[in-house]
């Protein structure tokens, strides 16, 4: 079991946590397979499809067309939730939030909580705020519930705990049994199963997020493949729901469209094991359901995003297939981006979320191979807002240092004078000439080191050596020997 | 923060945010393509899908039939107990005299509802089988559709380890866009006519709860393989009968 405080604790130290991660053998282990099952289901369901693009498309039209009216929708989904008997409160920040659960639970003297997976109350930070008024919170997403009992973040948008292997797993559930479990998958799963019953049955709450909200019917849709939330939505007295308001969508008829194609970029599942759709409480005469459902609808900056140009990260419906598709992340798992989104769309919402100039190095932690966006089931443009996010960063103030500032000086001189320029390219082939000199032999193709203050480049990548001959040169030369008439 | 500048914060970003749309609003307007056409028989691909995601379907021509295939259900798990559905297809299979034959304790509505709330959430979670009918069902994905009512409780298709589901022919749908309101894609829809079938949803009056299941509970997050029966049934049998209901 990796010591490491980075699986605990948010942070920001991307660099030092990947390099970590890297060397750890039991995460790289535990991430190898990710690209040839879940993203490689995703791109099989996806080619299985037909019109899968169009309703991509339709998808992204859907969100866009919902955020550009969000205040309206927001304003029918509370009055559909009220219709139902239900109670819609605002959050304006994470603190608010907390406060608005904590009063609602206090005040129904609830003293347990069962939880499903949401990452809205991880961005709020729910739990330590449960504990420290002794109300016992229980997550019951077997994934969750392993790193509840570990200690750990999230790593994974759709499958927490996929930085261990069942061996640790094991030995993180022995513990909590109180008697050494098997390192069996099944084994593991049906002591998950006995244990969390018991939690359901006596729970006087239960917290879930929302994959959607449906406006005009005050809906809230739930997917999940466990169980885990129908459970948490069937037993305890209290439901409460909290949810950030890009998730809303304005009518029913708009659902099946994110339903064929959340699962299949999630899983390559057609359609997860369950999707609920829950309105209000429990109905007169119905035997099971809560009797009271609440809905804390959460902004806590994304407002801030939605008046701005990378406005299209608020279209994300958390399914995780870009984390799946990033090379990097197959790498370094989902605690090195240290915030509560992980992969390449984490690298775009925690500096938006939690500040650029403390993030800095989140929007450099991709090659730009446009994975991301050809798995995102609503074709968010990621590439592009990792570009625009690296050149913010450079209006942040103090993030350039004076030697990169001025080779970037340096640069943009050169490019803008041409006899700079052809100067500078003559340079580089004397440096190649130079090279298969001390190469004896061929013209090497790669530079293993660059000299002096460099070579921090070449550590863990080779640079391309440069041409023997100018571009310029071999065209003038191919000119004069052509036999043009 | 009150509701008042919460929703004027939401309203100001909102528009200040259409300067960045990526889409064209008249995109919408658009219809869909229509689902591939379903001259496929419908309760066949239903089965063939059931198995695929992992459950276990079986198609019986009439009620009697289904009745046989129950019996041999109830006879492999030997539940003492079974939380069920009332509805009218388990009545067309005649379940409580199974059940009775067999000395399974029915657990429904008429025996709950006058119980008192700690009894009643006791005898639900211990029961051994769930059986229900369905409210609709969806060919393409094995879909069953499950809308909760007094006498149609979540719990059924929900605590117990087994759960079997009997559908009849005529409440299967082609595509999941037929369970939906007013979609605009332009596929016909074989199975039921339009705006008046029980199966579709109607948004001024939805179920307070309303399920798509899609398989026996199962889990992945063990090292990405698949796991069964975490939190809901890990066995799941249905029972497609083509025999008209009434």
């Amino acid at each position: 079991m990796t010591s490491s405080s980075y699986a605990r604790h948010e942070h920001h130290e991307f660099q030092a946590a990947s390099a970590e991660a890297l060397a750890d053998a039991n995460l790289q282990l535990a991430l190898a397979h990710l690209g040839d099952t879940l993203g490689q289901r995703n791109r099989a369901a996806f080619a299985a499809l037909a019109g899968a693009d169009e309703l991509r498309q339709r998808a992204r039209a859907i969100k866009d067309a919902a955020l550009a009216n969000l205040d309206e929708h927001l304003k029918t989904l509370e009055s559909s939730v009220e219709r139902r008997g239900g109670h819609v409160h605002y959050a304006g920040d994470a603190a608010d939030a907390r406060q608005i659960v904590l009063d609602i639970l206090r005040s129904r003297g609830a003293k347990r909580v069962v939880k499903s997976k949401s990452m809205t109350s991880e961005e709020i930070h729910l739990n330590a705020a449960l504990a420290a008024e002794q109300i016992e919170a229980v997550e019951t997403d077997f994934g969750e519930y392993i790193i509840q009992v570990a200690g750990h973040r999230p790593s994974h948008l759709v499958a927490p705990a996929i930085h261990l292997r069942t061996p640790q797993v094991a030995e993180v559930l022995s513990g909590d049994a109180g008697e050494p479990l098997p390192a069996d998958a099944e084994q593991l799963a049906a002591y998950a199963r006995r244990r969390l019953r018991a939690e359901f049955a006596r729970a006087d709450a239960g917290i879930t997020g929302a994959n959607f909200l449906v406006a005009e019917t005050g809906t809230v849709v739930l997917v999940s493949n466990e169980g885990n939330i129908r459970l948490t939505t069937a037993l305890p007295r209290i439901h409460i729901a909290i949810v950030g308001i890009e998730k809303v969508i304005p009518r029913l008829a708009d659902m099946p469209v994110f339903l064929k194609v959340l699962a299949r970029a999630a899983t390559g599942q057609k359609l997860s094991i369950y999707t609920s759709f829950v309105t209000g409480p429990r109905r007169a005469s119905e035997l099971d359901g809560p009797e009271e459902f609440h809905l804390v609808l959460l902004d806590n900056g994304r407002s801030r995003i939605l008046a701005g140009p990378l406005r299209e990260s608020l279209f994300c419906i958390r399914c995780g297939a870009c984390l799946n598709a990033c090379p990097i992340f197959r790498n370094v798992g989902g605690h090195a981006y240290g915030g509560v989104y992980a992969g390449p769309i984490g690298a775009v919402l925690t500096p938006l979320y939690d500040g650029l100039a403390a993030n800095e190095h989140l929007p450099h932690a991709s090659s730009l191979c446009g994975a991301c966006q050809a798995a995102c089931p609503v074709k968010i443009a990621i590439p592009e807002m990792l570009i625009q996010l690296r050149e913010q960063l450079h209006h942040e103030p103090g993030k350039l240092g004076f030697a990169e500032a001025a080779a970037y000086r340096l640069w943009s001189i050169t490019m803008r004078h041409p006899t700079l320029y052809r100067i500078g390219t003559w340079l580089a082939t004397r440096l190649s000439r130079f090279l298969v000199r001390s190469a004896k032999g061929d013209r090497p193709r790669w530079l293993r080191r660059l000299p002096g203050g460099l070579h921090g480049w070449t550590a863990s990548r080779d640079f391309p050596a440069p041409a023997h001959q100018r571009f310029r040169d071999t065209w003038s030369e191919n000119r004069i020997h052509s036999n043009h008439p | 923060m009150n509701r008042g500048a919460f929703l004027a914060r939401v309203r100001e970003a909102a528009q200040a945010g259409r300067a960045f749309r990526v889409t064209q609003p008249e995109e919408l307007a658009a219809r869909l393509a229509a689902p591939a056409a379903d001259s496929e028989d419908l309760p066949s691909r239903l089965a063939a899908e059931i198995d695929a995601v992992g459950g276990h379907a079986r198609l019986a021509v009439e009620w009697n039939e289904a009745r046989e295939l129950l019996a041999e259900l109830l006879d492999c798990y030997e539940p003492s107990s079974a939380l069920c559905w009332q509805h009218p297809a388990l009545d067309a299979l005649g379940l409580h005299g199974l059940l009775t034959e067999r000395n399974v304790r029915p657990i429904n509505y008429d025996s709950l509802h006058a119980l008192d709330a700690a009894e009643q959430r006791r005898q639900m979670l211990t029961a051994e089988i769930g059986i229900s009918g369905v409210t609709a069902a969806v060919a393409e994905s094995g879909t069953l559709a499950l809308a909760s009512s007094p006498g149609q409780e979540r719990l059924a298709s929900l605590a117990p380890p087994v759960h079997v589901a009997v559908v009849a022919a005529e409440q299967i749908v082609s595509d999941l866009f037929d369970l939906f309101p007013g979609v605009e894609h332009g596929g016909h829809r074989a199975a039921i006519s339009p705006g008046d079938s029980p199966a579709r949803l109607n948004p001024a009056d939805l179920p307070s709860n309303w399920v798509l299941i899609t398989g026996p509970s199962k889990t992945g997050d063990l090292e990405l393989k698949l796991t069964t029966g975490v939190h809901g049934p890990g066995k799941w049998h249905v029972i497609i009968v083509r025999a008209p209901l009434a």
